[in-house]
């Protein structure tokens, strides 16, 4: 079905149902409140016959599984639509039921009922009729698409042009085509340079590497700094943020007094996984089972630490059992959602409603992770069990250090007179999985409840039959688990891991719902390159660079992203580059960069840099003991994180919580970014010391904004620009000559000290300046 | 400036400013189309779904656990059961927590505090609240309120945000989400925190006002007692207004520049967002600013009024910001986990608060502002009739207790002097009009004008609600216009 000549649909039906719609075609087309449809093509092809699987299914999901779909508790009229077999059985397809409810007026027969808060509009309406009337074709197969492993399509066939410079702009193009749209020109050089450095490694180019990568006007320029880029340890930190977002990594336990823990030695191996070019399937092998390899050593058990990142509670007087039910579940959610793109959490109290999972199969995945050596409670601050100890040379090992260590089991002792809790881990320990040898029992829990197990039937370690075989020579634990998902036939981890790749660099994914691949989620805006581009994954080897290779050195990746056309709202159909506003991380690593103030070791314990006064005092228990020095200009990503008071800037600019598993934030607009932007103490700071690099690199005012501007923007300023900031500049520097109190006090902001050589009225002036430019919208977005 | 000047003046300035919904608005057209049609306040077109009886509610929530038998649930026959066990039939095991589970006894700990009733309406009320118990007839108190959580993470993050699983927008969140904000240049939800003299208690988390699955904008916006009340809200040590002015204008001229070249409709809103900030800067300062307030009011709140990062502040504040029209206005005051010596934290809690909390509903009926505002009194959950640790006359530990405890409520479309509810003899569990949370959180959407099952957001394919998959309108309890509508 996927591998099918591609057809295209009116309309996408998307799971939300009320959503914005904006452009007057759409209006005009749709009622108000009527679920979201997203015009991906003229009306003229609207008259093409509903499919199944990529029209017809949607609605029915929506619309109508909730009381006739997988879960037979909820189920009504022992009716399912979710079953080919059961469906034809019922009839109503074929003897005018279903329709007739479709088109009655009466209250009493229409479905979906009145009441429903899953309401169909008029065009789904339609659309199901027309696909009852047309005889209600329900192919054999029916599986929902991404069940089905990706068949490796044909390659469009296109003459090769300046846009058209490998299979993935054959695929774009073709559709492009279809919709009667081009494809926008290459954007200018600097842009794509700033582009690249951002999305390989979270900051801007330097005002030399622009200069020498807008000289070098050859054939290999862009291959050449898409290389420099990747070979910068600067590379293995930003692609581990999504990582760790993802991965839920933080420094604290995350419940009540959020006690403290040490998981950095994790990060770190993500880091250097990222710079090693790790292959995925190794990356994924190693974290979910690195303790079980036959080749396990040190490091692979490091990378468990990815199964230990969930929230553990401490709280005095919490039940044990209940909460090793929380961390096994946490643990099934992450995997569901990080490798399969699949919400397993949904089958966790009855079965799954949208998606052919049962309760069942719930348990049975819960099973693989049901075993680990660990207590209920957490210790009163410290690594929970089973953590091993980090040499003091870390990362540096000698190959005696590199050996597997068997970590102690947990030893329970009550504390404040009842508290069940663990021998605490030191900070020179890392919390990582191991078994425990007595295998505790898994059973289906009802409604999900860690106190109504079901124990007439014993479960074990299974995956979802559905999805794909399991091979009788892997093992029944989290290792062949793990084999499972990368064996090359499974139908979802490589689309899900492509797509998030794809979204790291357009902001969007293919599957717009990276976090669900199943029945509610979104279909895929381009099938067939994103199945073409799974199989090229495994074909790599799951080499992770040179399919990023693949992706920025395509013409897609380095279109202008100007608006040029509305048939193109929200590019879907990648008629334009994307523009994208940078991550929290990107924008105040940005700041210190530019200012000559950034700290760029790798890796080591979490930071304390500048925060809000009490931060954590007035709403706990903890103090903050901020750190002073180098440790406040640490990128971004070494930033202290406790889970119940987040870091504010961070948060502000929509970074994800760190709680649960998150695969997509979205990005909002607020005031509060303004202040931060224009007040924060680490923004302040950094535009004066921005302002002293702009002194001392001396020549005119004109030269310093250009220069600072550069910096910042990576692009140069028009005339008309540099005179408004020149005037500014002007003005500002006569006020703090009159007012030289105020100058010092402004460059009194931040730790570090004012350079005494330095004019401070000149300073002060062109820190004004220099944060001028940083709140440009410009400056936090890459184009 | 009168109240109402001001609220007449903040919704036309929202109405101007449509489309800039709020507290800002999302930086992409995609996300545009994620979310429902808004009107000009930045609500959904949707809502609301029924006539609303508030324009905002005040929840004053006390962190910890207030033990119920010792303020609202009186129990006078417990006296001649001091020290006997707690039976079993009434209190299993299993619903214990493991801080007391282990105890070999169990004894029954009546309170050491005197009851009376008050008011026309003859509501029981311990000694500890003197000031409230003036206001009694304009309580409405509920006996019977119970929750599945048992500990205090969990339950404060079941209240806030329906479900004991972070990640959840949490009600405030959802109600701006859903009814936008009257003042464009304040947040449609506020979150404050205070200590008690004790100085601890229960930390708190920002999930409790967080947006959740929710667009980031619609996060409870904390105000801070130290420092800057907002986040950043004053210009750098040395940059004059006039600066600050100029630097704006120039932003704005440069973003706008950029707008005409790269035709990005983000830029705009930015541009508008930059715009607000500015105000923000000039709103938040008068607001903070209680020079205006007279002597009187001052005082009713006690002598704490004026120091920032109290309850009494704090309370005040909440009134200051509802008349700007602020939507949601929550209040977290820490310290009621009693687990040692209940009688003397119990005082020692009604000490700080009930003066400013009894001052705030006084405030807001004399300036004809209680009708349209809901006010909500209580805790995560209660505490247990058994003693933790050592048990005489004066003093006694309580633990945590989920299956009953009391909430008040007052304000509008809420019957006055109602008590409802009942628990049994030891005040363990609910005998009569049981009230879950979700019904309280559905209850409180529906006096906004919300019905709870239809307020909506698709995250991960399923469609989310502040109640989960529960949650019942408590009709009883409203007034007849209210209940109306239920």
């Amino acid at each position: 079905m996927i591998a099918r000549q591609p057809r295209f649909p009116a309309v996408f039906c998307l799971p939300g149902h009320h959503r914005f719609a904006e452009s007057s075609l759409v209006k005009r087309l749709l009622l108000p409140l009527t679920p979201l449809l997203i015009l991906l093509q003229l009306p003229a092809a609207a008259a093409e016959p509903p499919d199944f699987v990529r029209d017809i299914r949607p609605i029915l999901s929506d619309a109508c599984f909730n009381c006739h779909g997988p879960d037979a508790e909820a189920r009504q009229a022992d009716l399912r639509l979710d079953q080919r077999q059961a469906a034809i059985s019922s009839k109503v397809l074929s003897n005018g039921e279903m329709l007739r409810r479709l088109q009655s007026d009466d209250p009493e027969l229409v479905m979906p009922p009145p009441q429903s808060i899953r309401p169909l509009n008029t065009e789904q309406r339609q659309q199901l009729s027309t696909w009852l009337q047309s005889g209600a074709e329900w192919p054999k197969d029916d599986r929902h698409w991404s069940f089905i492993p990706p068949l490796r399509p044909a390659v469009p066939q296109l003459p090769q042009s300046s846009t058209v410079r490998n299979e993935i702009d054959a695929f774009v193009q073709q559709r492009l085509q279809q919709q009667n749209l081009q494809p926008s020109p290459q954007a200018d050089r600097a842009t794509l340079l700033r582009r690249l450095s951002f999305d390989l490694t979270g900051l801007p180019p330097t005002v030399a590497e622009l200069d020498a990568f807008l000289q070098d006007q050859s054939e290999s320029a862009w291959a050449a700094a898409v290389d420099r880029l990747m070979s910068s340890p600067r590379y293995g930190e930003h692609m581990a943020l999504g990582w760790l977002e993802a991965a839920r990594y933080a420094d604290t336990d995350g419940y009540q007094n959020d006690r403290l823990r040490y998981m950095w030695v994790w990060r770190d191996w993500v880091i250097n996984a990222f710079n090693d070019n790790m292959p995925f399937d190794q990356f994924l092998i190693q974290q979910l089972a690195g303790d079980l390899l036959p080749e396990r050593n040190f490091m692979t058990q490091v990378a468990t630490g990815f199964q230990r990142n969930h929230r553990i509670n401490s709280e005095g007087g919490s039940i044990p059992d209940e909460w090793i039910v929380e961390y096994v579940a946490d643990r099934v959610e992450t995997t569901g959602t990080i490798f399969l793109g699949l919400t397993f959490n949904c089958a966790r109290c009855h079965d799954h409603k949208y998606d052919p999972f049962s309760q069942q199969d719930y348990y049975q995945l819960f099973a693989f992770f049901n075993n680990i050596a660990e207590a209920g409670l957490g210790p009163n601050d410290g690594n929970s069990p089973p953590f091993i100890p980090v040499p003091d040379s870390w990362p540096n090992l000698s190959p005696a250090q590199l050996a597997f260590v068997e970590p102690e089991p947990p030893k329970v002792t009550l504390q404040q007179t009842s508290v069940p809790r663990p021998q605490p881990g030191s900070p020179k320990t890392v919390m990582v999985m191991h078994e425990q040898a007595e295998q505790r029992p898994t059973y289906l829990l009802s409604r999900g409840r860690y106190d109504a197990p079901d124990t007439s039937h014993q479960l074990l370690p299974a995956t979802p039959q559905l999805l794909s075989e399991w091979r009788p020579e892997w093992p029944a634990n989290r290792l062949g688990l793990a084999k499972w998902l990368v064996s090359p036939d499974h139908p979802l981890t490589a689309r899900v891991t492509v797509n998030r790749i794809w979204q790291h660099f357009f902001g969007q994914g293919l599957v717009r719902t990276a976090d669900n691949f199943g029945s509610q989620g979104e279909y895929p805006s381009h099938p067939e390159l994103l199945d073409w581009l799974a199989t090229e994954f495994i074909r790599l080897n799951w080499d992770v660079r040179a399919l990023q290779k693949l992706i920025v050195s395509s013409g897609t990746y380095q279109q202008s992203s100007q608006h040029t056309s509305a048939a193109d709202p929200d590019n879907r159909l990648l008629s334009r580059g994307p523009r994208r506003r940078l991550s929290p991380y990107a924008i105040r690593d940005t700041a210190l960069y530019v200012s000559g103030l950034l700290q760029e070791d790798i890796g080591g314990p979490s930071v304390r840099p500048y925060m809000p006064p009490g931060i954590w005092r007035s709403i706990s228990n903890a103090t903050y003991k901020q750190d002073s020095g180098a440790a406040l200009y640490r990128r971004s990503m070494y930033t202290y994180w406790r889970r119940t008071v987040p870091p504010p800037t961070m948060m502000t600019f929509n970074a994800a919580a760190r709680e649960v598993c998150v695969v997509q934030t979205a990005e909002t607009t607020t005031p509060l970014q303004a202040l931060t932007l224009l007040n924060n103490q680490t923004f302040v700071e950094a535009s004066r010391l921005l302002a002293e690099r702009m002194l001392k690199q001396g020549g005119s005012d004109t030269e310093q904004l250009t220069w600072a501007f550069r910096s910042i923007t990576s692009r140069t300023p028009t005339a008309a620009e540099l005179r408004i900031l020149l005037q500014d500049l002007q003005e500002c520097r006569e006020e703090f000559a009159q007012n030289p109190h105020a100058a010092s006090q402004l460059l009194a902001v931040g730790e570090c000290k004012a350079d005494p050589d330095l004019p401070p009225q000149a300073v002060a002036a062109a820190a004004l300046a220099a944060s001028t430019i940083l709140n440009l919208d410009e400056s936090i977005t890459r184009n | 400036m009168n109240p109402e000047h001001i609220r007449l003046q903040t919704r036309r300035k929202a109405v101007l400013q449509a489309g800039s919904a709020g507290l800002g608005v999302p930086a992409l057209a995609t996300l545009l189309r994620a979310e429902q049609e808004r009107n000009p306040l930045g609500g959904l077109t949707a809502l609301p779904h029924i006539p609303p009886r508030v324009s905002r509610v005040i929840w004053l929530f006390q962190s910890g656990g207030p033990a119920q038998m010792d303020l609202f649930d009186y129990k006078p026959e417990l006296q001649h059961r001091f020290g006997e066990e707690v039976p079993e039939s009434i209190y299993p095991a299993e619903r214990k927590t493991t801080m007391t589970s282990g105890q070999t006894s169990f004894p029954c700990a009546p309170s050491s505090l005197k009851f009376s009733q008050q008011g026309q309406s003859g509501i029981w009320m311990s000694e500890a609240m003197p000031h409230l118990a003036r206001h009694a007839d304009r309580l409405c108190v509920i006996r019977s309120m119970y929750t599945e959580a048992i500990n205090h993470d969990p339950a404060a993050t079941l209240f806030q945000t329906g479900s004991v699983i972070p990640g959840r927008p949490s009600m405030g969140a959802w109600i701006s989400y859903g009814l936008g904000t009257e003042n464009a240049d304040l947040p449609a939800f506020v979150a404050m925190t205070s200590n008690g003299s004790a100085k601890t208690g229960q930390p708190l988390y920002d999930r409790l006002w967080g947006a959740g699955f929710l667009p980031g904008r619609y996060q409870g916006v904390r105000f801070r007692g130290q420092g800057d009340p907002i986040l950043d809200l004053s210009d750098p040590a040395g940059v004059t207004r006039i600066q600050r002015r100029r630097m704006l204008d120039s932003v704005n001229r440069l973003n706008r520049m950029q707008s005409a070249t790269v035709k990005a409709p983000e830029i705009e809103t930015r541009i508008a967002q930059y715009e607000l900030a500015f105000r923000m800067q000039m709103s938040v300062p008068d607001l903070m600013d209680l020079s205006e307030e007279t002597k009187e009011t001052l005082e009713a709140y006690g002598p704490n009024a004026q120091k920032p990062g109290n309850y009494a502040f704090n309370c005040l504040l909440a009134r200051r910001l509802a008349e700007r029209g602020v939507r949601f206005i929550q209040l977290y005051h820490r310290g009621w986990d009693a687990h040692n010596n209940t009688p003397v934290q119990i005082r020692s809690q009604c000490s700080d608060t009930d003066q400013p909390t009894a001052a705030l509903l006084h405030d807001l009926q004399q300036r004809g502002m209680l009708d349209d505002t809901l006010v909500i009194w209580g805790g995560e959950f209660g505490r247990t009739i058994y003693c933790q640790g050592k048990l005489t006359s004066k003093v006694y530990g309580r633990d945590h207790h989920p299956n009953c405890f009391s909430y008040w409520m007052a304000g509008g479309g809420i019957q006055p002097g109602l008590t409802y509810g009942a628990t049994d003899d030891y005040s363990v569990n609910v005998v009569e009009n049981p009230v879950h949370v979700h019904d309280l959180q559905a209850t409180v959407l529906h006096q906004l004008g919300i019905d709870h099952e239809r307020l909506t957001f698709r995250s991960q394919g399923r469609d989310f609600r502040l109640t989960d998959v529960s949650g019942r309108v408590v009709s009883e309890i409203l007034d007849q216009s209210s209940a109306a509508t239920a």
